[in-house]
């Protein structure tokens, strides 16, 4: 349910205008029938007590909703029940057996539409069960059941039961609605820090970075203009990605798109390539790979040298997906790899073996000394089972 | 590829070299356009915007038109497409953010000769100027990845009855096409598949070649279904 007071409290007045309207057609009821009834003095009774009752519920400053509400609908089906059973006492029973109004006449709709509005179809079948129960038992050992009250029941069970099941989907559709314009309102507000960012800070540090380049090409880079330019190009590289990642666009049920998780490894010198669509894989075998990728450009960055540049290539298979890291940096001897396994110094490469063969997964590492390394993932597009 | 021959003058043998520089922000616009300048190429114009760019182009006749991607109004793919329908011999070569693959697409797709993102070096860029003037395709390693990935998902793809046969790769094409998205340069590549750096060359205009004329194919296509030539 959604705290929406005005909406709530034009429910109430509903409400209440029909409890209103209900007691004065009983006591119109009553006025007119009056001189037919065993006690008429004690009927005035029953109804001054709903009147009061009924007055307390209208008159009360706050709305009687799902709050603190629980103690007031029992108290209501409690007091109409009592009122329907009161008939037996204030009215003849011939005129009973004859199928004639209940004390209450219709308040106990009143008390129905209470529990539908706020306990839902569950709480309106429930109150138009126990109020059918007792004008069932009201007529015990007077008359059997009138069709008249078959279809009092059946009214007011069904009455319950739209009114809540109908207001229960009026709220979860506002509530779906409250949760989009949220929504909304958040994306737009992170595509306008993104365009603020884009127009501003993003212009600067571009500006500045290209300062950089021009002036190595001239031949003048001073050391702290050049390594300030390095700086700011890093930095907008950085933040070009944050404002242009958005939120994230959700996947399929238990899949997550690779490409966009890759997109986020991004760095000075690192190059990710691959299809414009996602590319969706398990979510585990999906965070397999990316830990492994992270992990071989952790060893680029450890390894390959100063200013050796890397590439990551994801390609979308019908039978799986492969990653490739390749680096332009120092390279080795393929022998190397082979003897660090035999001494147990594996390192990097188990721990990126270990995560892509847990998934179902292959690797192999190619290199050669000044070739750089080449290390292919491949994974199946299923969880291997 | 990795750039070339950096600082040599951007002229060619009709003249130095025209560019259009298409920014929507003035600082990186004029800083790219006084880059582009001081290497020797003519910059005949700049533009802050797709329609001012496309306007211009009739009157100011740009060998190459260096296009932001991001650009209010007519964005960079509508941009690519009306410049070279105005203008069919002008290059358009694409400078574009991360994080807008499925637009580069478009652009490539529309006709662009090539694509460099905007955190490319200087000497890059200006690598990247002379290759698109000289008429070959800039084919970074993102590209590739691009234009393979393409060509996958249309195979995959279901075939449509009436349409023309989805292009498709050479056994060879497909090798080169991995190679230069894991960055090899097209010297390595031609010293790796023992062909020639010309053969490496062909190969991958070939297959963005293809990938245009498909495109194009489409387009007419669809304007026939939509009854869009009726009158023309």
């Amino acid at each position: 349910m959604i705290d929406d007071g005005w909406d709530e409290g034009r429910l109430r007045r509903a409400v209440d205008a029909f409890r209103v309207a209900a007691l004065v057609y009983a006591a119109v009821l009553h006025a007119i029938a009056h001189d037919e009834y065993r006690r008429p003095w004690a009927g005035w009774i029953v109804l001054g007590v709903l009147a009061v009752w009924t007055a307390f519920l209208v008159l009360h400053p706050e709305p009687i909703g799902p709050g603190h509400g629980t103690w007031v609908l029992v108290a209501d089906l409690v007091l109409v029940s009592v009122a329907v059973l009161a008939t037996r006492f204030v009215d003849d029973l011939g005129r009973i057996a004859t199928g004639a109004q209940t004390l209450p006449s219709i308040y106990p709709g009143a008390t129905v539409l209470a529990w539908a509005v706020w306990r839902g179809w569950r709480g309106g079948l429930f109150a138009a069960v126990v109020v059918g129960a007792v004008d069932v038992v009201e007529l015990a050992g007077v008359a059997g059941p009138t069709a008249q009250t078959v279809n009092n029941i059946v009214l007011l069970v069904l009455t319950g039961l739209v009114v809540g099941f109908g207001l229960e989907l009026v709220r979860a559709g506002r509530a779906d609605l409250a949760a989009a314009v949220e929504i909304r309102a958040a994306t737009a507000e992170r595509e306008r820090l993104a365009r603020d960012i884009h127009d501003s800070v993003l212009q600067v540090l571009g500006f500045v970075g290209r300062g950089s380049n021009g002036a190595a090409g001239s031949g003048v880079a001073g050391g702290a203009a050049g390594d300030l330019a390095r700086l700011a190009t890093e930095a907008e590289v950085r933040l070009r990605g944050l404002v242009s990642a958005g939120p994230a666009r959700p996947a399929p049920g238990g899949t997550a798109d690779l490409r966009s998780e890759l997109a986020a490894c991004g760095r000075t010198g690192v190059t990710v390539t691959g299809p414009a669509d996602p590319v969706l894989l398990p979510a585990p075998v999906a965070s397999a790979v990316t830990a492994a990728v992270g992990a071989a450009l952790d060893n680029v960055a450890a390894h390959a040298g100063d200013g050796a540049k890397a590439w990551v290539f994801v390609e979308d298979e019908p039978h799986g997906v492969t990653v490739t890291v390749r680096d332009d940096g120092a390279g080795f001897e393929p022998a190397r790899l082979e003897a660090a396994a035999a001494e147990g110094r594996l390192g990097v490469a188990s721990c990126i073996r270990g995560r892509i063969s847990d998934v179902g997964g292959s690797v192999q590492v190619t290199s050669a000394p000044g070739e750089g390394t080449e290390v292919e993932l491949r994974v199946p597009r299923q969880v291997a089972r | 590829m990795s750039a070339g021959t950096a600082g040599t003058a951007g002229s060619a043998p009709g003249g130095p070299v025209r560019v259009m520089v298409v920014d929507d922000h003035p600082l990186w616009r004029e800083a790219v356009a006084r880059d582009v300048g001081e290497a020797g190429f003519d910059v005949v114009a700049t533009a802050g915007d797709g329609a001012e760019a496309v306007r211009r182009v009739p009157a100011t006749r740009p060998d190459v038109v260096l296009l932001d991607l991001q650009l209010p109004g007519l964005d960079g793919v509508a941009a690519t497409r009306e410049i070279l329908a105005a203008s069919p011999t002008t290059r358009v070569l694409v400078l574009s953010a991360s994080g807008e693959q499925a637009d580069v697409l478009e652009a490539v797709k529309a006709g662009a000769a090539g694509y460099l993102v905007k955190s490319a070096s200087r000497d890059e860029l200006l690598d990247a100027l002379r290759r698109t003037a000289a008429g070959e395709a800039v084919f970074t390693a993102g590209l590739a990845g691009l234009v393979l990935g393409e060509y996958r998902r249309m195979a995959g793809a279901p075939p449509k009855g009436s349409g023309p046969p989805a292009p498709e790769l050479t056994d060879r094409e497909t090798e080169v096409l991995r190679l230069v998205a894991k960055g090899l340069s097209s010297r390595q590549i031609a010293e790796r598949l023992v062909i020639s750096h010309r053969t490496v060359q062909n190969h991958v205009q070939n297959t963005l070649t293809k990938l245009q004329l498909h495109n194009r194919v489409e387009l007419t296509r669809y304007a026939i279904e939509q009854g869009l030539d009726a009158d023309g």
